[in-house]
């Protein structure tokens, strides 16, 4: 793992490591009928600053899992294309 | 004169180019009869900091950079008033030519390139989009860097509207990672960039940028495809760039040291280059001049030339043996090191102290005991659908996914799962983005609230 840079031009994301509230999780996760309940405007400015950059660290967790999902499955595609291609297929 | 509307100062006469924010046309200045470039980028509000940026730019004054000469807002469109650059972007010339460059051209056209870096590095500004379609060249052969700066505030505003992902392939691995980034990252964007003069197009330029995003983190520095094509010193200068860790990157001053650029030749060595993209360009133009005579009886004001060429990078040389590639670049090995990273959500553990809290925080690593229910139903719930995709995806409508399922089909429909992978990964990838989106639109639309109200203070 690598170091995070603090003396330098652009930070790190201050985000990255913040925990992130469950109910904010449970925003994210639900279907969208009840959105419209949560009071967004009653938020200070900074929190929903950091909710926002929040939600960007949870689709980029679920990214993730999608693309890496997709990287076991072509993986066991191309082993399994490999060896009928040394079987002589 | 900035007040005075634009299309009043400004003949745009036809259209250059486009990028991933907006269209660049070729214009002339009434008043002086000077050739410009205008980009013009369509904003909606928060524009304060777009404005900032440009007058940042508009400090910049080094023959190694493009002069930005101010903006104009027109509608909803921010007019980008640039020198232009009559030869256009070095990978506008690789497709034009159908031909990446040989060393001697891309000695010198880096040669231009850190020189512009060290100037911008020098007062400590990072230009964050080096690759080829950002060095310009003029007629006369001299390279500059274009789109300095507008690159970040632009890409944030952007996401707000949520239009692009930004194409990562350039990208250094600390700003993938967003653990705080320097001038250095432009470093290593420009052996990105060398590779893709030399090769045309990135590494990784063949796959989908989702995946290069989690790839270019987690794997060594990528290199030359056919190593023996190129110099010792190419090669040196090229790994000299492409170093993980920024803390041991070179600067761009120490790099016009280095033998591969202090040996290169004058931008005498581009005249043929030039000539030749020239010479097709207007072979082009000339084809396209009858089309256009038709469409400037019903338009008389603005030619618009529609680009007919393949856009974006790396379209250039298409691959004929992709699924050979992929094989040889995806030996088991690296498939195992790009799972087990977590990358892209990567969090430092930055006290010893605090291993609890630190593993709570570690994605996919948190402890099930910390989970509230709530919260595991959902991931119960993510867990079957992935299942059920596996499933799917295996061509099983039940039962156990897994090699076992693949040993069952056929080498035709192995192929066709294979080319199916990366459309199926794009829409499942477009729909979370979707979510993502409209879960995110009333945080976004209550920030331009607050904001709103303050300025009026
Ligand atoms: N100052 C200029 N002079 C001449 N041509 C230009 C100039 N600026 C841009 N162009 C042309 O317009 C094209 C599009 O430029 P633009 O900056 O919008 O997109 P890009 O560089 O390809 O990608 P990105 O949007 O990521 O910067 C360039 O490839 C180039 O051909
Ligand atoms: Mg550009």
């Amino acid at each position: 793992q690598q170091p995070t840079f603090h003396n330098v031009l652009v930070p790190a994301n201050p985000y990255l490591t913040t925990e992130i509230p469950p109910w904010l999780h449970v925003y994210y996760k639900a279907a969208p009928e009840h959105d419209q309940r949560l009071k967004w405007e009653l938020f200070r400015l900074p929190d929903l600053e950091s909710f926002d950059a929040m939600l960007t660290r949870l689709f980029k967790q679920e990214l993730e899992q999608i693309v890496m999902g997709y990287e076991h499955f072509r993986a066991a595609l191309i082993w399994e294309l490999e060896r009928r291609k040394k079987n002589g297929q | 004169s900035l007040t005075r509307p634009p299309e009043e100062v400004f003949d745009i006469l036809e259209k250059l180019g486009e990028g991933s924010y907006g269209s660049v046309y070729k214009a002339l200045h009434k008043e002086s009869g000077q050739v410009l470039a205008i980009k013009q980028v369509p904003v909606d509000t928060d524009l304060q900091e777009i404005i900032k940026e440009i007058s940042i730019m508009q400090q910049c004054d080094s023959p190694h950079i493009v002069k930005y000469y101010g903006s104009y807002f027109k509608n909803t469109d921010l007019w980008i008033v640039m020198e232009y650059c009559g030869a256009g972007s070095v990978s506008d010339i690789m497709r034009l030519r159908n031909k990446t460059l040989v060393e001697s051209e891309i000695a010198t056209i880096l040669w231009y390139t850190l020189k512009g870096l060290e100037y911008l590095h020098e007062r400590r500004k990072i230009h964050r989009d080096i690759k080829a379609g950002n060095i310009l060249l003029n007629t006369e052969g001299h390279a500059k860097l274009a789109d300095f700066g507008v690159a970040g505030q632009l890409t944030d505003t952007m996401a707000k509207r949520n239009t692009v992902i930004g194409t990562p392939y350039w990208m250094a691995p600390e700003v993938i990672q967003e653990i705080g980034y320097d001038c250095v990252a432009d470093i290593w964007s420009l052996g990105i960039t060398a590779l893709e003069m030399a090769e045309g197009k990135p590494p990784y330029g063949d796959i989908h940028p989702m995946r290069a995003i989690f790839m270019i983190p987690t794997k060594p520095p990528p290199s030359f495809r056919d190593p023996d094509k190129w110099s010792p010193e190419f090669i040196d200068f090229v790994s000299k760039c492409l170093v993980k860790n920024p803390e041991h990157r070179v600067s761009a001053k120490e790099l016009l040291g280095h033998e591969f650029i202090s040996n290169c030749h004058a931008n005498s060595v581009l005249e043929q280059m030039l000539q030749e993209a020239r010479e097709i360009q207007e072979e082009h133009l000339m084809s396209r001049d009858k089309e256009a005579e038709v469409f400037a009886i019903g338009n008389k004001l603005r030619i618009n030339f529609e680009d007919e060429e393949d856009e974006g990078s790396g379209t250039m040389i298409k691959s004929k043996d992709e699924q050979g590639t992929l094989i040889s670049k995806l030996n088991e090995e690296s498939v195992n090191t790009l799972v087990d990273s977590e990358l892209g959500t990567m969090i430092i553990n930055e006290s010893d102290d605090d291993e609890e809290s630190s593993t709570m925080k570690m994605d996919g690593g948190v402890a099930d005991e910390y989970k509230p229910a709530y919260l595991a139903h959902f991931e119960n719930q993510d867990r079957q659908k992935r299942l059920q995709e596996q499933n799917r995806a295996n061509g099983e409508a039940s039962g156990a996914a897994g090699p076992a399922a693949l040993q069952n089909m056929s080498y035709e429909e192995l192929q066709e799962r294979m080319k199916q992978l990366d459309p199926e990964m794009e829409r499942e990838i477009e729909d979370l983005h979707n979510r993502y989106q409209a879960k995110r639109q009333p945080i976004l639309d209550a920030i331009d609230a607050k904001k709103k109200r303050m300025q009026n203070f």
